[in-house]
């Protein structure tokens, strides 16, 4: 066990620290908006769907170009075309088969994931340099997070997040009023593109440190507990960026203390226990005061319409 | 009110959805043979009154009666036709698979549906004029044959109460009097209908009773004294449609 | 038995166990519900494995089945609660669950070897390798049987409850007037697939069990006209994706069932667009027909294979995009009608 001083004192644990910190707060932030647009699941999809993406990144720096296929940089490009892909296939498929949307992201998540898994045990038989620890995109792996991904994963989330920020006012109005605000003309598709991109990023840039399995969680649960505590969406986006922040911070030093522990799980483990508190303790949405209130107002309801009744 | 048998009533029938009432004291009856329209606005509750009778949603308080036994006594009597947008047409099945399935209920744990039911299913698809569809694949039809094979699967169970929720919801000329013909059809048998309608103008030539439902019962009984100027405004309130309407009807 | 003859076996009769009901799956739009189940079923696994050893255990099946019930339980409960939108209920508690028992393996819970890579993908291999010997004679891999056994009550609760199975997918309102139970049916049917999911767990793992159940029955759905005939493709696609799998997965020493999803996923493709093909050369035909004034019904076999015409399909898509936008459980404004 890496007690906190320690683990702050060591230059490496503390970037890292920081580093996935970062990663929760852009995947809290921008899974608002998949939230909030009822689209949760298909943050699933990216995220399985980023594996292949992510080890061919690696096959094609080792075989074709001989660099080291750890970069981070590779690593996103590849999970973000694959992850794209995937979407859009299952978007396909609900469009233009009577397939429905549930079953076609079933469909694209494990032809992605599974075409992951062969590559995966494609790299584990061949002799590549460097394709120790490869199966941490799995589920992650924080302790083995180097400065330079560091820097890059910061850089390619910061860019996200000032994609939401500049176009704020276009993205709160396609979530609020998907409907409405065509009056955005052609430019209501290209706030969709943007807004799906930004997601994807968000979800990618996640694959190391949390893994590919367990990224959902990441993108889902922050909203989904922020969302007991505020009705506004600056609100929204900025507690479920804290949560997801909070949620990875303390994971990674966890799976990092306690040691020899995959970092997506214990990430998700915290998140899961802010949204449970979250469900159960926020003052106006507490799904217990909720059931009691709404049980209550029920039966006064019901006593109501009885003795109206009766003096008829 | 009507003096005769009652086919099925309500008593201070109340729906609320979580804490917000949809329904407020239902209470309403509904003649052996007659064609009883439920008319009223949108989010009247018109749906949720079948459907709560029928057991689909529960009711905050009261109770429904059918031929003065509760639902579950008299199941095989009572015929459901829902809305037809409330189902995926894209299943794989046939017109005839689709009638067939009206039968279902009678058919214990062992039986399957067999040429008796099949024929009976083609009797009903004859009734409603669609009996050259019988093998198309369902998502094939056009709104009005929907709605006319709905009718043929309620028809197949020969129940003596029935309740159609928005029948005519997207039909053409042709089903909606082909469908017209099999109420007449119904009625002159004696049978009684429950309708969930909202063209206000056509009304009349379907429902000899009407219940006016605006989360309550505004006016209940034949269309005579039920469907006049007053009560259709209090229903509607200040509505254009039902003002368009007031000006040229009635 | 020769043991790839036996492998193979075990591959094609898991691949049938988990597409039958699989069927019933896509038509209910319950994909998404069978990944929660497959995640959510992990601890139990694990937990259960620690005291039985043996994955095989019929007290580890429905002990972890029961688990993957409570993400189909969960789920109902949450979106009842009415404080989460959209598809959110169903991603939230299965990630948690799956956590937590990889947890449990990494923490090497008392003793429980598990590799993550099994748990991911399965071990077909492993799984095969344990041979019931009867009299001396090797009679196959003993893990055949257990999903022999699934198979079978498969096949005999879809048998037996075809016709309520038929009309509550098709219409759960028509049904319940018609008195049946269909509540308590589809819990039944969820903890059915539930089981499957678990017992295939030790050949297909955790992640792409749910491309047995969902991909076969999909692909045949594309063309099914009759839920009986779906049923058949349904298992015909299993079959011989089961065996294409295999060999890939044999041939590029994978996982089998990352051959079988990966094969699954092509045999969609190809079906869809055979499909599409098939309808516009039909559209072309029948335009030709009317022209010549001949009728252009499609009874007898090829109304079999004939497909819809689409004529409506405009009308039809707004229809349900109205009744999506209607009855989606959307927490916030959700109306009673």
């Amino acid at each position: 066990m890496v007690d906190p001083i320690e683990f702050f004192g060591n230059h490496t644990f503390r970037m890292v620290f920081f580093g996935t910190t970062v990663i929760g707060l852009v995947a809290g932030a921008l899974g608002s908006f998949a939230y909030l647009r009822k689209q949760s699941l298909i943050s699933d999809v990216i995220a399985h769907s980023a594996l292949p993406g992510a080890l061919l990144a690696f096959l094609t720096a080792v075989v074709v170009l001989g660099v080291s296929g750890r970069n981070m940089l590779g690593l996103i490009v590849g999970a973000v075309t694959t992850g794209t892909l995937a979407a859009l296939f299952a978007n396909s498929i609900a469009a233009r088969t009577k397939i429905r949307i549930d079953t076609a992201m079933a469909i694209s998540l494990t032809v992605f994931f599974g075409a992951g898994m062969i590559v995966l045990r494609i790299i584990a038989n061949g002799p590549f340099p460097g394709k120790g620890g490869i199966e941490d995109y799995l589920f992650g792996n924080a302790s083995v997070i180097t400065i330079a991904d560091l820097a890059t994963s910061t850089a390619v989330g910061a860019l996200a997040l000032i994609l939401m920020l500049v176009f704020w006012k276009e993205f709160t109005l396609r979530t609020f009023d998907p409907v409405h605000s065509t009056v955005l003309g052609f430019r209501a598709s290209v706030i969709d593109t943007l807004m799906f991109t930004t997601i994807v990023i968000a979800i990618v840039i996640g694959v190391q440190a949390v893994g590919v399995v367990l990224m959902i969680a990441v993108v889902v649960t922050p909203p989904a507990a922020a969302r007991q505590w505020t009705s506004t969406l600056p609100g929204m986006v900025a507690l479920s960026g804290a949560f997801g922040a909070i949620g990875s911070g303390v994971g990674a030093y966890l799976s990092i203390a306690v040691g020899n522990i995959p970092t997506g799980p214990v990430i998700v483990l915290t998140l899961f226990v802010i949204f449970l508190v979250s469900l159960l303790a926020s003052p106006r949405r507490s799904v217990i005061t909720t059931t009691l209130r709404r049980a209550r107002a029920r039966e006064s309801l019901r006593r109501e319409l009885l003795t109206e009744t009766t003096d008829r | 009110m009507s003096t005769g048998p009652i086919a099925c009533q309500t008593r201070n029938l109340s729906v609320a959805y979580r804490a917000d009432p949809v329904l407020r004291r239902v209470h309403f009856s509904v003649p052996v043979g007659s064609v009883m329209g439920i008319i009223g606005p949108n989010g009247a509750g018109k749906s949720t009154l079948i459907k709560a009778m029928l057991g689909l949603v529960t009711p905050l308080t009261g109770t429904s009666e059918f031929f003065g036994q509760p639902l579950d006594q008299v199941r095989r009597r009572i015929g459901y036709m829902s809305q037809s947008t409330s189902v995926d047409w894209d299943f794989p099945t046939t017109v005839i698979d689709l009638v067939t399935m009206g039968t279902y209920g009678e058919l214990g744990w062992i039986r399957r549906p067999g040429k008796a039911e099949r024929a009976r299913a083609m009797a009903s698809l004859e009734q409603t004029g669609i009996p050259e569809l019988a093998s198309w694949q369902i998502g094939e039809l056009s709104g009005g044959q929907r709605q006319r094979a709905f009718l043929a699967r309620t028809l197949v169970q020969a129940p003596d109460l029935y309740f159609m929720d928005e029948p005519f919801q997207g039909i053409d000329a042709k089903s909606q009097q082909a469908m017209v013909d099999v109420l007449k059809d119904l009625r002159a048998q004696g049978k009684t209908i429950v309708i969930v309608h909202h063209h206000l103008a056509t009304v009349r030539d379907y429902c000899d009773h009407v219940t006016l439902l605006n989360g309550s019962v505004v006016a209940s009984g034949p269309a005579d004294t039920a469907f006049t100027k007053e009560n259709i405004r209090t229903a509607y309130k200040a509505r254009e449609g039902a003002e368009a309407f007031l000006e040229t009807a009635v | 038995m020769s043991f790839i003859l036996g492998t193979s076996l075990l591959a094609v009769v898991t691949a049938l166990a988990c597409a039958l009901p699989g069927a019933f799956v896509v038509l209910r739009r319950n994909s998404m519900l069978v990944e929660g189940i497959a995640h959510a079923v992990l601890p139990g696994i694990v937990v259960g494995y620690a005291f039985t050893l043996d994955l095989n255990s019929p007290w580890l099946i429905v002990g972890a089945a029961l688990a993957g019930l409570l993400v189909v339980l969960c789920n109902e409960w949450l979106i009842r609660t009415g404080l989460l939108t959209g598809d959110a209920p169903q991603g939230l508690v299965f990630p948690a669950l799956f956590a937590a028992g990889i947890i449990l393996i990494t923490l090497d819970f008392n003793h429980v070897h598990l590799h993550t890579h099994v748990v991911l993908v399965g071990d077909l291999n492993l799984a095969a390798f344990h041979q019931l010997v009867v009299n001396g004679v090797s009679i196959g891999p003993r893990y055949l049987y257990v999903m022999l056994a699934v198979l079978i009550v498969n096949v005999a609760f879809i048998a037996i409850f075809y016709p309520k199975l038929k009309v509550t997918t098709f219409d759960d309102q028509f049904a319940m007037v018609l008195g049946m139970r269909t509540k308590l049916l589809n819990t039944a049917f969820m903890f059915l697939v539930s089981v499957t999911v678990v017992a295939a767990f030790h050949a297909a793992g955790a992640l792409l069990v749910i491309s047995l159940v969902v991909v076969p029955a999909a692909t045949a759905h594309l063309i099914s006209q009759r839920l009986s005939v779906m049923l058949v493709l349904t298992a015909l696609f299993a079959v011989v994706g089961a065996l294409a799998g295999f060999w890939i997965a044999y041939v590029l020493n994978a996982a089998t069932s990352a051959g079988m999803a990966v094969f699954y996923g092509f045999m969609f493709v190809a079906v869809a667009f055979i499909d599409k093909l098939a309808i516009r050369v039909r559209r072309y035909r029948r335009a030709e027909a009317a022209s010549a004034g001949r009728p252009a019904g499609n009874l007898g076999i090829e109304g079999l294979l004939a497909k819809p015409r689409y004529a409506f399909a405009a009308q039809r898509r707004q229809e349900e995009s109205g009744r999506r936008d209607g009855s989606a459980p959307a927490a916030d404004t959700q109306a009673a009608e």
